[in-house]
Order: structure tokens, then sequence, then C-alpha cells
């Protein structure tokens, strides 16, 4: 009796564990809240689990700069001349780009930095890159929003509890990012695959990419602002070119959430008015 | 009230398979900021898993596991019911093994151990495939299994503590 109840039990849970592989993918409201219910009852327990270990590595990076301050400022103040001249080029730069914005009535894209805040837990999975943070709807964090850090963009959010928001990261493989190449303006889509180095695909015939070439994002898709840092080519595979981020997606520790849209200009909602008017 | 107090005190240390597999859980979950882990971590959950199926299977009982494994999915983001149904096939085929099979020496556990984490490692990559709809890349999975069967001594050590608590009271 003992064994037929065991076996029932066994028969049970795997069943259910099937029907959950099978219909779990499906975006039921239920299955959803399940899971950030979950999540926001153990992002506190992992923030406080990892403290440590970014502890101890703000501390090896704070040694390794100790270690090279001297060089280190003498690189900065030639860098800081050079900023300097540039800083006034760009000012001059800014205006004529104003003006000739307006001329065309480009709309202006605003970007609002919605929170900052900590990655907690990472999947550490060769098949589902995905970092858990631990700030949500409580902090005005929506599904499909921008993360980005000092270094570039990482992902964005796919699924977001009260207190916790996971993330979907670059290099995993559901990730698709408009981006673009910085020295044309040629557009693509940032595919990633699971592996560390995404490719990039949609390339135009014809078009050259060589190593080194900087990639940022294109703004297409309103979810990432555009020109913000993603990564440089590295190398040409057989499936196409592969590009190195320019976060360390496996070193992430503070990051932003970033909002992002367009806001039209008078004349082009005047447009848009009279045509709804027409119709 | 004494007699309370030793009711307590086992209740608490019989949960003490659940809370060592929910620990290495949640280790698992934590970023080690570094490149090679960052791709490729150990399942260390599925080495207490394997260790408690050999020697306190009735502390974690069918119903343990599936919640357990339900618990790693959600926290790693990764496909609902895949690790449930893995940790539960585990507990199955080690105790199908009999119950005196694997209770020998830990040279004996380790060997077998190594069939195991790559048959786990195998039916990762194979349900993972399944389920992206895109053939993933296989030595990631068998990489996972070696660094599984590297970190289980370590693993069996610290087990090994708990359960010389768990002796004691004869549990």
């Amino acid at each position: 009796m003992k064994e037929l109840r065991h076996r029932f039990s066994s028969g049970f849970f795997i069943f259910l564990s099937l029907a959950l592989l099978i219909f779990g993918r499906s975006n039921s409201v239920l299955i959803n809240e399940m899971r950030t219910g979950v999540t926001d009852f153990f992002v506190p327990v992992l923030d406080v689990a990892s403290r440590p270990f970014a502890a101890m590595n703000d501390f090896a990076k704070w040694t390794q700069e100790l270690a090279i301050v001297f060089s280190e400022n003498e690189r900065l103040r030639q860098e800081n001349k050079q900023l300097k001249q540039a800083q006034i080029k760009a000012s001059q730069l800014a205006i004529d780009n104003q003006r000739l914005k307006k001329l065309l009535n480009i709309g202006e894209a605003r970007v609002t930095t919605i929170a900052a805040a900590r990655v907690v837990s990472d999947s550490d999975s060769p098949f589902f890159k995905s970092v858990l943070i631990n700030r949500g709807t409580r902090d005005g964090v929506k599904k499909g929003l921008a993360i980005i850090n000092e270094d570039g963009i990482i992902g964005r959010t796919i699924t977001v509890g009260d207190t916790s928001a996971r993330v979907l990261l670059a290099t995993d493989i559901n990730s698709r990012i408009p981006v673009k190449l910085a020295a044309s303006g040629i557009n693509m889509v940032l595919e990633g695959d699971n592996s560390p180095y995404p490719k990039l695909s949609f390339l135009p015939l014809g078009e050259k990419l060589s190593v080194g070439d900087l990639i940022l994002t294109s703004g297409y898709g309103m979810v990432f602002p555009h020109d913000l840092p993603v990564g440089q080519v590295v190398e040409k595979g057989p499936d196409g070119f592969r590009i190195k981020l320019s976060a360390k997606l496996y070193n992430l520790n503070y990051v932003s959430i970033v909002g992002y849209e367009i806001t039209r200009g008078p004349a082009t909602l005047k447009a848009e008015k009279s045509s709804k008017d027409s119709n | 009230m004494v007699g309370m107090e030793v009711k307590t005190e086992r209740g608490i240390r019989g949960a003490l398979p659940f809370l060592s597999v929910l620990l290495l859980i949640l280790l698992m979950q934590l970023q080690y900021r570094l490149f090679f882990l960052d791709n490729l971590f150990p399942y260390l959950s599925l080495a207490a898993v394997y260790y408690w199926s050999i020697f306190k299977p009735r502390l974690l009982p069918v119903s343990v596991l599936f919640i357990l494994g339900l618990l790693q999915d959600i926290l790693s983001g990764g496909p609902l019911g895949m690790t449930a149904l893995l940790f539960i096939l585990v507990r199955i085929f080690v105790i199908r093994q009999g119950s005196r099979f694997l209770e020998r020496e830990f040279l004996f556990n380790w060997l077998f151990f190594i069939f195991v984490a790559l048959l786990f490692g195998f039916l990762t990559w194979l349900i993972a495939s399944m389920y992206l709809k895109e053939i993933q890349f296989f030595w990631n999975a068998f990489g996972q299994s070696m660094l599984t069967i590297a970190a289980f001594p370590v693993i069996s050590w610290g087990l090994n503590a708990i359960r010389s608590l768990l002796v004691a009271e004869n549990w």
C-alpha cells in the first residue's frame, strides 16, 4: 500500500512538472504572479547574501586602482586637455544640431532615469541569461524598460514584481536589440544566442565591417535610447560578425532603469491632427 | 514540556536536508563576478539531492523536491518545471538501485554520481533545446556536469557533518 502511494505521488508530481513545462511558457497571469511573488520574497535574502561578493570585488578593484594611481593621474590630465577642446567643438555642434532639428521638425527623444537598482542574482546558466534586480512596480519599473550601466547596455525588463524585476540580458537567445554602426549609421539587429559574444544580423548586402568597429543603439524599437554604447566588433565567424559588449555582464553591481520616448514637434502634431480630421 | 522541546528539536533537525538544498539553490543564484562562472556554474543542488536520496530519502520526499526544483526554476529564470522534474527523476533513479546499494564508501558514490551528473546535464541540454526550439551548445551542459562532479566531494563533506546530527538522533 505504501509502495503504491509512493508511486502515485511520484507519478503525480512528474505529471505536474511536465504540465508546467508545457503550459508554463504561456504568459498566464497566475504563473506570472507566482514567479514574481517568489522572486519578491527571495530578493531581499539574495540582496544581503550578494553583498560580501560585491564588497570583495570593490576591494580588489580598489587595490588595482591604487597600484596605478600615479600613471593613471598623468593619463587623465592629458585626457582632460583633449576633452576640454572636444567640449568646445561639441557645444557648437549641439547648437547646430538643435537648429537643424527645428527646421526639419524632428521629434525630440526624452530619456528618463526611472530608478537605480542593484543586481542581486544571476541565472549562471548557459541556456538562460537573466539577472534579478531589487526594484519593481513600487519604484515605477514596468515590463520592457531598458537597463544600462556606465559602460553600456545590459538588457530589458521582462517580468516585474512589486519589489523585484527580471532582466533579460543582451546575450540571451531571446534578445533582439536594434543597433547601428557608429561610423556610418547603418542599422542592424544585435541578436543574442546565449554565447558571451552576440552576433549582428540584418547587415545590408555589400556592407563591410571590421574588427574594432564601434556599435551603438539605434533607438528603433523604443526600448533603448539612441547612441548608447553597445560594444565593438571582435570577429567574423561563419554565421556573421560577433561583438564584445561594452558592459561586463558577468560583473554587474548598480544599474539604471531608463524610460525612452519621442516627443513630437508642434508641426508634426498639427499635421497628424489634420490627417485624422480629413479621415 | 520537555517532550515538546525534544519534538521541536527533531522537527528542526528533520528539516536540515531541505534547508541544505535550499541554501545551495540560493548560492547558485549569486553573482560571483567571474567570466568563467557566469556561463558555467556547478549544479550544487543536484549534488545535495543525490546525497539525501541515498542516505535520508524519507526527509526529502517527492513533494519537497518538486517545491525545491520549482523554486530553482523561478529564481534562475529557467523553464518552469524543468529542475523539479529532473530532481524527482534523480530521486527515483537512486532509490531504484536499492536501499543499501549506494550506502557504501565515498569513492563508489562519487563514481556513481559521475553518471548521474552527466545524465542530468544531458537532460538539461535536451529540455533547454526543446524549450527554446533551437539546438543549444551541448558542451556547456557537459562542462557544468564536470564542475558539479568536481564540487561533489566538498558538498558531500559538508552534508556528512549535517547527517551526523541526524544519525545521532537516529533519523
